[in-house]
C-alpha cells in the first residue's frame, strides 16, 4: 500500500504546484497539463505492453502514434498543407479511428516481422529507425501529408460531439472546451484500455507474455510460438500507441512534420519509468507526473537563461528527460507504481 | 529390437575450426531410457540442440516417428512431443512456480488472444482443471511447500526439477534431460531416479545427459558415448563400462 | 548518378569508421549503445572549441570563447578528450552497472537517457546552427572523373590509413587479439586469464577515440551540429547490420556500401524532389536485410537470436 500512498502524495503535491506556481488561469493550465498527460499516458500504456510485459524495445513509438493520426485524420474532413486544399467528405470519426488504430497495428507487423525472430536489440535499432524514415517521408511527401504546413481544420468531426455542459463548464472556469473535451475523451479512453489490459494481463495470453520476457527459449522448448506472442503484443502496444497519436492531435487541432518527431518517443518512456514498468496504472500516473516536472523545468530555462527562446526550452527539457530516463533505471527502475519483486535489471 | 522414434543421419555443426558435433547415425528406440555420456566439450549438449532445432546443423538430417524434422522449428517439434530441458536451468525467475507449471501445461488455444480477452467459460474450466496436474506433479518433485515462491527464489536443485516439472505438464513422448541431476542432493538424486525410471514405465522415452555414471549404468537401457563430437561407443551399460575407446577418451589419452 | 559518387565515398568512410568503432565496443561489451553517435559529435564539437580563432563571431557556446589552437593539433587533442570521456564513461557508468548485474536491455535503455541528455546539453552549450571548421574553401576537381576537393581527398586518405591502422591494431598486438578474443568469447577469455574489466576499458577509450575521429572527418565534410550524431547513428546502424554485427571487417565493408548508396539514391529519377528521403532508403535497406539475411554478408548466424 506503501506505494499508492507515495503516489498519492507526489499527485497532490503537483496539483498544489500547478495551481500555486500559475496566479492567473490556475483551471487552463490543470486542463491542458491534464490532458497532455493523459495523452502520453495513454502512448506510455502502449510501450509498457511491449517493455513491461513482453521485454520488447520500443523506441520508435512516435511511428506508431504518427501512423494512427495521420490515417485518421486524413480519412475525416480536413485541409490540407500550404494551400489548404479543403476535403470536406469522409468517414465518420468512429471509424477513422479504427482505421486508424489497425494502420498502427499493421506498421507494428511491419516492423515485427523481420525483427522479432532476433536478439531483442534488433528491435530497438529498427524501431528508432522507422521513426526517422516516418518523419523524412512525412516531411517529404507533402501532397499526402501537407509537409510542414500540415493539415488543419479536421477538429469538428470531434468537437461536434462535444455535449453542450461541457462548453457551458468550460465557460463558467474560462478553460477551452476543445480541449477539455479532449481531455476527458482521453482519459475514459485510459480507463476503459487499462480494464482491458487487466484482464488480458491475467489471462493466459498475458502469461504467456511474461514467460517471453523472462525466457524466450524455454518458452519455446515448451511447445508455445514466441515469436506470435512476441507479434501480437507488438501490435497491441502499436494500437494503443495509435489512439493516444489520434488524441493529440486532436488536442492541437493540427498535425505537422514536426508533430511526431523521434525524440517524442522519449517522453513516453520518461513517462513510462518514472510510473513503473510493468505495473498497469503505473505509466499514467508517470505521465502525470512527468508532466509536471516539465513544467518545472520552464522556471529552471528561465533561471538558466535570461528569456529562453524554443530551443532552450527544448533543450532543458530534454536534458531532463535524458536524466529521468538514466536515473530511474538505474536507481528506481520499478518507478513508483511498479512490483519491486518486478524489477527489470537483469534482463538479459 | 523395438521401434526407432528419433532417427539422425549425418547430423554435423562447426563453431569456426571446433567440430563440435559430426554424428553418422543415431537412433533413439521405443520404451528405453537412454543415456548420453562423454567428457566435458564432448558436444553432447550441442547434439541436444540440434535435435531439438535450438541451434541449425550445418548438415544432416532428424526423423521424428519418420517424419523429416530437419527443418521444422524448435517450438513445433516441441508440440510432437520432444520435450527438453536444460543445462543452465531455465526457469521464469519472475514468475510463480506455480505460474511457471500453469504456462506449461495451459493449452496453445487458450493462449489465443482473443480466446484470452474473451474467456469463456470453457477456457476457465481447462485452466482451473490443470491445477490438479500441478499439484500431483509439483508433490511427485517434492517442490509442492513452494508453489507460491518466485522462481528465482529456488536454489539450483530446485530450479532443475522446476524444469523437469514443466517438462512433465506438456505430456512429453520424448523427454531430453540434459543434466538432470547435476546440483540436487545424494538423496533427491536418488528420489529422482526413481521417478524417471517411473515416467518410463508410463511410456515416455528418455534421453538423458549425465555426468553422474553411477546413476547412469544403474537405470540406462543402454547408454551412448560421445567424445571430440562423434559417437564412439553405444550399446548396454556393462558394453559400454569396459568398453577400451570410453576409457580412453575419459581418460584424455584421446589425442593422437 | 556518377557526381554523386564522390559524396557517397565521404559519408562511406564516415559511416565505416563509426560502424568500426560500435561494432568493436558491441563485441566486447554487449552493449548497443545509443550514445555512440554523441561521442561523435563530441569530437566535432570539441574540435570546434578548440580551433576556431578566440575574437570569431562564431557564437557556437556562448558561454565559452575558442582558444585557437592550430587546426591538427585541436584534432588530436579532440580525439584524446573523446578517449578520456569513453574511459570516464565505462568506469563511473558502464562499470558500476555491469558489476551490479544489469542486464543488457536495462543497459540499453541507460545509453538512451546518456545520448538524450548528452545531445541536448550540446543543443544548449555548443553549436545549435550548423558550424564549420575554419578552412580556407576549396574547389572541386577532378579525380578520375570523381568530382572532389583536394581536402576531400586527403580525409579519404587519412581515412583509409585510419581503417588499416585498426585492422593492424586488431590482428597483430597483444591487447587488440586480446580484444577480439573477449569478443568471440568472454567465458573462454576469462578463463585463459585475460583481464577482461582492462580489455573492456581499453575497448571504450579506443572505440570512442575512433567514433571522435569521425565526428571530426564529418565536420571537416559537412559542418559541426549539435545533433549530428543522430542521423549518423542511424546510417551507422544500417552499415552495421548490413557488414554483419560483431564483425569489424564487415562494418567497414557495410558502412562504405551504406554511404555510397545513399549518396547514389540522390540521383535516382523518383527521388527527384524528396532528397530528404536518401536516409529513409538506407534506413530501409537495413530492415529488408534483416528480413532476407539477418547475419549481414560477413555475420555469422549464432550472433544474431
Ligand atoms: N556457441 C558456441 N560457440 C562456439 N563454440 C561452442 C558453442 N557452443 C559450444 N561450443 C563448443 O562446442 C563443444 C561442445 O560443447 P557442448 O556444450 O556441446 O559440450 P558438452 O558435451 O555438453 O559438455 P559438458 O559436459 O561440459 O556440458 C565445446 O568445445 C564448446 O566449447
Ligand atoms: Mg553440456
Amino acid at each position: 500500500m506503501n506505494k499508492y500512498f507515495t503516489a498519492f502524495i507526489i499527485l497532490v503535491l503537483s496539483f498544489f504546484y500547478i495551481f500555486f506556481s500559475n496566479d492567473s488561469g490556475g483551471g487552463r493550465v490543470f486542463v491542458n497539463l491534464l490532458t497532455f498527460a493523459g495523452i502520453y499516458g495513454l502512448a506510455a500504456i502502449g510501450i509498457n505492453v511491449h517493455f513491461g510485459w513482453t521485454g520488447l524495445l520500443n523506441f520508435g513509438h512516435a511511428a506508431f502514434m504518427g501512423i494512427g493520426a495521420y490515417t485518421t485524420v486524413l480519412l475525416i474532413p480536413h485541409s490540407l498543407g500550404r494551400e489548404g486544399v479543403v476535403i470536406s467528405t469522409g468517414l465518420p470519426l468512429p471509424l477513422a479511428i479504427i482505421l486508424g488504430l489497425i494502420a498502427s497495428a499493421l506498421l507494428g507487423l511491419l516492423l515485427g516481422l523481420p525483427t522479432l525472430r532476433l536478439r531483442g536489440d534488433y528491435l530497438a535499432i529498427v524501431t528508432i529507425a522507422a521513426a526517422e524514415i516516418f518523419r523524412l517521408l512525412v516531411r517529404d511527401f507533402e501532397d499526402l501529408t501537407g509537409g510542414v504546413y500540415g493539415i488543419i481544420q479536421f477538429s469538428d468531426s470531434l468537437q461536434n460531439s462535444r455535449p453542450d455542459f461541457i462548453t457551458q463548464f468550460s465557460e463558467n472556469y474560462n478553460i477551452s472546451s476543445a480541449q477539455l473535451w479532449v481531455g476527458l475523451l482521453t482519459w475514459f479512453s485510459i480507463v476503459f484500455v487499462l480494464i482491458i489490459l487487466a484482464r488480458l494481463k491475467k489471462s493466459p495470453w498475458g502469461r504467456a507474455l511474461r514467460a517471453v520476457r523472462e525466457d524466450e527459449d524455454a518458452v519455446r522448448a515448451l511447445g508455445k510460438n514466441a515469436v506470435l506472442l512476441k507479434l501480437q503484443s507488438f501490435m497491441l502496444g502499436a494500437a494503443i500507441g495509435g489512439l493516444s497519436g489520434i488524441f493529440l492531435v486532436f488536442n492541437y487541432g493540427t498535425v505537422q512534420a514536426s508533430t511526431f518527431v523521434p525524440v517524442l518517443t522519449f517522453y513516453v518512456w520518461a513517462a513510462l519509468i518514472l510510473g513503473g514498468v510493468g505495473s498497469l496504472g503505473g505509466p499514467a500516473l508517470g505521465a502525470v507526473i512527468f508532466w509536471v516536472i516539465i513544467a518545472g523545468t520552464d522556471t529552471i530555462s528561465r533561471f538558466l537563461f535570461e528569456s529562453p527562446d524554443g530551443q532552450q526550452l527544448a533543450g532543458v527539457r530534454f536534458v531532463i528527460v535524458g536524466l529521468l530516463i538514466m536515473f530511474c533505471m538505474i536507481f528506481k527502475p520499478s518507478g513508483i507504481l511498479g512490483d519491486k519483486e518486478e524489477l527489470l535489471l537483469d534482463v538479459k | 529390437m523395438s521401434n526407432s522414434i528419433l532417427s539422425v543421419k549425418s547430423l554435423k555443426k562447426r563453431f569456426g575450426g571446433l567440430e563440435a558435433v559430426n554424428v553418422d547415425s543415431f537412433e533413439l528406440y521405443e520404451g528405453e531410457i537412454t543415456s548420453l555420456i562423454g567428457p566435458n566439450g564432448a558436444g553432447k549438449t550441442t547434439f541436444f540442440d540440434l535435435i531439438t532445432r535450438f541451434q541449425s546443423a550445418d548438415s544432416g538430417s532428424i526423423f521424428l516417428n519418420e517424419k523429416n524434422v530437419t527443418k521444422l522449428n524448435s517450438y513445433k517439434l516441441a508440440r510432437l512431443g520432444m520435450v527438453r530441458t536444460f543445462q543452465l536451468t531455465r526457469v521464469f525467475d519472475r514468475m510463480s512456480v506455480y505460474e511457471n507449471m500453469k504456462f506449461a501445461g495451459s493449452s496453445i488455444k487458450n493462449e489465443g488472444f482473443l480466446k484470452s480477452l474473451i474467456q469463456t467459460k470453457t477456457l476457465k474450466q481447462q485452466e482451473d482443471h490443470l491445477n490438479v496436474k500441478i499439484d500431483e506433479t509439483l508433490k511427485l518433485l517434492n517442490l509442492i511447500e513452494m508453489k507460491d515462491s518466485y522462481a528465482r527464489e529456488l536454489s539450483g536443485g530446485q530450479k532443475k526439477l522446476l524444469e523437469l516439472g514443466r517438462s512433465l505438464m506438456k505430456n512429453p513422448k520424448i523427454l531430453l534431460l540434459d543434466e538432470p541431476l547435476a546440483g540436487v542432493n545424494p538423496k533427491l538424486s536418488e528420489e529422482l531416479l526413481e521417478i524417471i525410471l517411473n515416467l518410463n514405465s508410463q511410456g515416455i522415452n528418455i534421453l538423458m545427459v549425465e555426468h553422474n555414471i553411477d546413476a547412469v549404468m544403474k537405470i540406462s537401457k543402454r547408454v551412448v558415448v560421445m567424445a571430440e563430437g562423434k559417437i564412439i561407443s553405444d550399446g548396454k551399460p556393462d558394453f559400454v563400462r569396459s568398453d577400451q575407446k570410453v576409457i580412453e577418451a575419459y581418460l584424455g589419452s584421446s589425442d593422437d | 548518378m556518377i557526381e554523386q559518387l564522390g559524396n557517397g565515398l565521404l559519408l562511406g568512410v564516415i559511416i565505416a569508421l563509426g560502424s568500426v568503432a560500435l561494432s568493436l565496443l558491441y563485441g566486447v561489451t554487449r552493449i548497443v549503445n545509443f550514445a555512440h553517435g554523441e561521442i561523435i559529435a563530441f569530437g566535432a564539437i570539441m574540435t570546434l572549441f578548440f580551433s576556431s580563432s578566440p575574437d570569431s563571431s562564431l557564437l557556437y557556446l556562448d558561454r565559452f570563447s575558442p582558444l585557437g589552437i592550430n587546426f591538427i593539433a585541436s584534432v588530436l587533442l579532440s580525439t584524446v578528450l573523446c578517449g578520456v570521456f569513453g574511459g570516464l564513461l565505462e568506469l563511473l557508468l558502464f562499470r558500476p552497472l555491469r558489476k551490479n548485474n544489469f542486464g543488457n536491455i536495462a543497459v540499453l535503455v541507460v545509453t538512451i537517457g546518456l545520448s538524450i541528455f548528452l545531445r541536448h546539453i550540446y543543443l544548449l552549450f555548443a553549436s545549435a546552427k550548423p558550424t564549420s571548421y575554419i578552412l580556407e574553401l576549396q574547389r572541386r576537381q577532378d579525380y578520375f572523373g570523381i568530382q572532389l576537393t583536394p581536402r576531400n581527398v586527403q580525409v579519404l586518405i587519412v581515412g583509409f590509413i585510419v581503417m588499416v591502422l585498426v585492422g593492424i591494431f586488431l590482428t597483430f598486438t597483444k591487447t587488440g587479439k586480446a580484444m577480439r578474443a573477449v569478443r568471440d568469447s568472454s567465458e573462454l577469455a576469462n578463463v585463459s586469464g585475460i583481464n577482461s574489466d582492462y580489455i573492456i576499458l581499453v575497448t571504450w577509450v579506443f572505440s570512442s577515440m575512433l567514433a571522435g575521429f569521425t565526428g571530426i572527418i564529418q565536420g571537416v565534410i559537412n559542418n559541426v551540429r549539435w545533433n549530428m550524431g543522430f542521423l549518423i547513428l542511424l546510417l551507422i546502424f544500417a552499415g552495421t547490420v548490413l557488414g554483419g554485427i560483431g564483425t569489424s571487417f564487415g562494418a567497414m565493408f557495410g558502412g562504405f556500401i551504406i554511404g555510397i548508396l545513399v549518396q547514389l539514391s540522390v540521383g535516382l529519377q523518383f527521388m527527384d524532389g524528396h532528397t530528404e528521403a536518401k536516409n529513409a532508403i538506407a534506413l530501409a535497406l537495413m530492415i529488408v536485410i534483416l528480413l532476407v539475411r539477418p547475419q549481414g554478408i560477413f555475420g555469422s548466424k549464432d550472433r544474431i537470436s
